[in-house]
């Protein structure tokens, strides 16, 4: 037991349809007045619903620059919160503090514009293409308050805003980094409506959690914590409202859209928050809960802190989505400052909207829990928790105390290695030219081959299809079988550039052109980027970690940093690493206006553009202990990891040379060696002139020499995250000898064969726009 | 049976909810283990026979929606009223 890894909340920013201001917003939630009123952004015409909790401010009341709403709303709510912290960046400590963002539609408002522009006038500005991925926020938040620690966003749709700061914290325990801004943001969106409108999921009147439960009702907003390890906060001498204990993380494997009806993914969440804080049921003060308004949800929500929770004789729960709607990526971080402000006044915001006969009914059904119905509760708040479930089966919970409280250290510094690959890419030699790039080809014999059936692989779309895939290849390489005994110690962590962006795009096209009413039930579920790895964990049956990062191209590498993270955290002993992305007609023609495709190979340097691809490359990280005991072979060792950024503009990377050679010094560091160790690179030249030459360029620097490059885009394209956990699994081919001994490598831009025989450390490292890096270490098992 | 109908809404359940064309017969079980269709889909289906034909299925009997037969004869029977 120990708390020297103390995390505490130094800053708060909020933005809603409450308010403009966290004061704003908790005066009202305290006082029970909800933000809910007819929807304005868009039409509703012929929806049988039209509330929403939409905040007041147009977009350029939010900040100052051409940004998509969702990272307006953010930079607003951040600039609140390290106002409040006193925080100063500077040169001097920019590196310290990074952004980890919880989003789930990404840049819907402006997808949403632009294809309605191309509907009605035939053309659309390339300039909002940038604008459209979830990758951009932590990015354009980075940008505008420079800052250079790690960024990431959290795309696990409604659990995302209390992931990312479990994420945080973790990575602060891990001393990677000082303080992160971290928390969630959503915008509103016709997208999102139009789905659950097609869902039958929207109440026609304003949400009623554990009440009517008719149906949710959608809000937006941002919520932004400033999260610190408490020796730098009392370093800078900062006023601290509350410590951030434990936090859990955990898979349904049941369905895509709905909870498990007995809550046993929801409990097992609850379950490892309170057991990593050192805490019993019986502490708990104060749950904000999920609390969304739908019949599935309150059902298993209820069973669950029945479950849990009915020891507890002093126990209040509220659900402050009756007020704040349902603020999809950023609900879980909009509910985290609202319970912080609970934690440190003593007050419990309520859950509204319950009439005389209504209480009656809540009386039956709470048992000896107090709902807070309607008005405020005045109560000592010790330990508060706050609960997050989501699409894909996804639910997170983390708890909040107005005291320090020693901590479980269940740090794990095993080694960690490399011991099931499975891939899914295209082929050079299938370059089907036009700009459409390099596809993969998958049959239904690759399906049958793992006894996935046709009622279930019709539902996915493209980027789930290749996700199962490649997933459930490593599995198989890994002789992996899953069960009860494992089920939930196995986790997954998904990085991509683009998510499911055909889907999202044809769904949007479809609400464009028939109206809010048009939305596909079918479709709707894939348009969250964290689907795919909902599908993987439901058709595997992995109840662990669950997360899908998107950031640029780099996030393929950060995948596998950030399982190495949840590893070294002691949540999990075997993780899936994967990198996806796809490449259809409509992620070639949206790349293609923004100019980036071109006939290219890597080191030509002679067009500013790629070839694309598309694919998954799924690793799967054990840990030392866990590789003895099952008796598998290892490909190679994760001997170091690092992220870093160089916070430019997104959609660019020069500049930010400087965060690629440190991502190297520092992935070194943590395996322990310096550059000089390193034999080769497995590195990220895709036939961009000013990628390949900032590569080439970084290395120089980094190493001091002519070091051999491999370029495994050369054969598969362009396939952003997929290629980039490419370079990972390919260094660990190497390196395990299954290739050979001599490799076709390009040193100084020059290809040529090298003897590898005696390799034992190869690194890998990769960008992403806006300036974000990773790299690791492998090296020989 | 009218295989005009019929036609049109096995292209919509192969384009619609990503169903194999060649493992779609008119009488395969549209909800059974094979082609396993659930609630959501349910919902597109209605959507779908909506634009396609204007008739209106919501509330319909769950017998209804078995097969592609079953769901021609209630739109022969339905349309234009």
């Amino acid at each position: 037991m120990g708390n020297e890894r103390r995390c505490v909340v130094t800053g708060l920013g909020l933005i809603c349809a409450l308010g403009d201001n966290t004061d704003k917003c908790w005066s009202a939630a305290a006082g029970g007045i909800t933000g809910i009123r007819e929807v304005k952004t868009f039409s509703t015409e012929d929806c049988y619903a039209n509330k929403g909790a939409e905040v007041a401010e147009s977009s350029d009341k939010l900040s100052h620059e051409d940004y998509d709403r969702s990272s307006l709303l953010c930079i607003k709510a951040a600039g609140e919160a390290l106002a409040d912290a006193g925080y100063t960046v500077t040169p001097e400590n920019s590196g310290r503090i990074g952004v980890i963002v919880g989003n789930c539609v990404g840049g819907a408002a402006s997808i949403d514009k632009y294809y309605t522009d191309e509907f009605k006038t035939g053309s659309a500005k390339p300039s909002d293409i940038l604008k459209m991925p979830a990758s951009a926020i932590a990015n354009n938040v980075a940008r505008h308050f420079g800052l250079n620690g790690a960024t990431a966003n959290i795309v696990n749709a409604c659990a995302a805003g209390t992931m990312s700061l479990s994420y945080a914290c973790d990575l602060i325990r891990a001393g990677k980094a000082d303080a992160f801004v971290a928390g969630g943001s959503d915008s509103f969106s016709s997208l999102a409506f139009a789905g659950f409108h097609a869902l039958h999921a929207l109440s026609a009147d304003a949400c009623s959690p554990f009440n009517h439960s008719n149906g949710i009702t959608l809000g937006e907003g941002a919520g932004i914590l400033i999260i610190e390890s408490y020796e730098h906060a009392v370093a800078r001498g900062a006023k601290i409202y509350c410590e951030i204990l434990g936090s859990g993380v955990s898979s349904d494997a049941h369905h895509i859209t709905a909870p498990r009806p007995d809550g046993q993914g929801q409990m097992s969440a609850i379950r490892r928050a309170v057991k990593n804080s050192g805490l019993e049921f019986t502490d708990i003060d104060y749950i904000n809960a999920h609390g969304t308004g739908t019949a599935k949800n309150d059902e298993a929500e209820f069973l669950s802190l029945h479950t849990l929770f009915d020891e507890n004789k002093h126990l209040s729960v509220s659900s402050t989505k009756s007020m704040t709607g349902h603020c999809l990526g950023a609900a879980g971080s909009i509910e985290a400052v609202l319970t912080v402000k609970a934690v440190c006044e003593d007050v419990l915001p309520p859950t509204i909207g319950y009439s005389e006969e209504d209480l009656a009914v809540l009386k039956e059904k709470a048992g000896g829990i107090d709902f807070v119905p309607n008005t405020k509760r005045e109560k000592t708040v010790n330990y508060a928790v706050s609960n997050s479930f989501a699409f894909g089966g996804n639910n997170a919970s983390i708890v909040f105390a107005k005291k320090p409280h020693d901590l479980p250290d269940n740090t794990n510094r095993e080694k960690i290695y490399i011991t099931g690959i499975g891939k899914v890419c295209g082929s050079a030699a299938e370059n089907a030219g036009e700009g459409k790039g390099i596809r993969a080809n998958i049959t239904s014999d690759d399906y049958k081959e793992h006894g996935i059936k046709m009622a279930f692989y019709r539902k996915l779309d493209r980027f789930s299809q290749i996700q199962l895939i490649s997933g459930m290849r490593a599995l198989a390489d890994g002789k992996i079988t899953i069960d009860e005994s494992n089920e939930n110690d196995i986790g997954i962590i998904i990085g991509t550039a683009d998510g499911p962006m055909t889907e999202i795009v044809g769904f949007q096209k479809a609400v464009v052109e028939g109206g809010t009413a048009n939305g596909s039930a079918f479709s709707f579920p894939n348009t969250v980027y964290n689907a795919a790895g909902g599908y993987f964990s439901i058709f595997a049956g992995i109840k662990g970690y669950n997360v899908t990062v998107a950031n640029s191209v780099q996030a393929g590498i950060q995948s596998i940093c950030y399982a190495a993270d949840v590893l070294h955290s002691g949540g999990e002993s075997i993780m899936v690493a994967s990198g996806t992305d796809e490449n259809t007609d409509v992620d070639a023609e949206l790349y293609g206006k923004l100019g980036l495709l071109a006939d290219s190979a890597p080191y030509s340097m002679d067009k500013p553009g790629f070839v694309l691809g598309e694919g998954s490359v799924s690793l799967i990280m054990e840990t030392e202990s866990s590789v003895e005991k099952r008796g598998v072979e290892k490909y190679a060792e994760v001997a170091g990891c690092a992220m870093t950024h160089c916070a430019v503009d997104f959609g660019t990377v020069s500049g930010s040379e400087s965060a690629l050679v440190k991502a190297i010094e520092e992935a070194c560091a943590d395996a322990g060696i310096t550059p000089a160790d390193i034999d080769a690179v497995s590195g990220f030249a895709d036939g961009h002139k000013v990628i390949d030459g900032l590569e080439l360029s970084a290395y120089g620097k980094a190493f001091g020499r002519d070091i051999p490059v491999f370029a495994v885009r050369q054969e598969i394209g362009e396939a952003r995250a997929a290629a980039g956990t490419m370079q990972a699994a390919y260094a660990a081919e190497l390196l395990s000898g299954k290739l050979g001994n001599t490799a076709a490598a390009y040193i100084s831009g020059k290809k040529s064969d090298v003897d590898i025989s005696g390799y034992k450390y190869i690194l890998a490292a990769a960008w992403g726009a806006g300036g974000s890096y990773s790299a690791v270490v492998l090296k020989k098992a | 049976m009218n295989t005009e109908i019929a036609e049109k809404i096995k292209n919509m359940l192969v384009e619609n909810l990503r169903i194999p064309a060649d493992e779609l017969e008119y009488t395969s079980e549209l909800f059974g283990n094979d082609i396993g269709l659930d609630s959501i889909d349910s919902i597109e289906i209605i959507a779908g026979i909506d634009n396609l034909f204007g008739v209106q299925m919501t509330g319909a009997a769950r017998e209804n929606f078995q097969t592609i037969e079953t769901l021609t004869k209630y739109v022969e029977e339905h349309m234009g009223e």
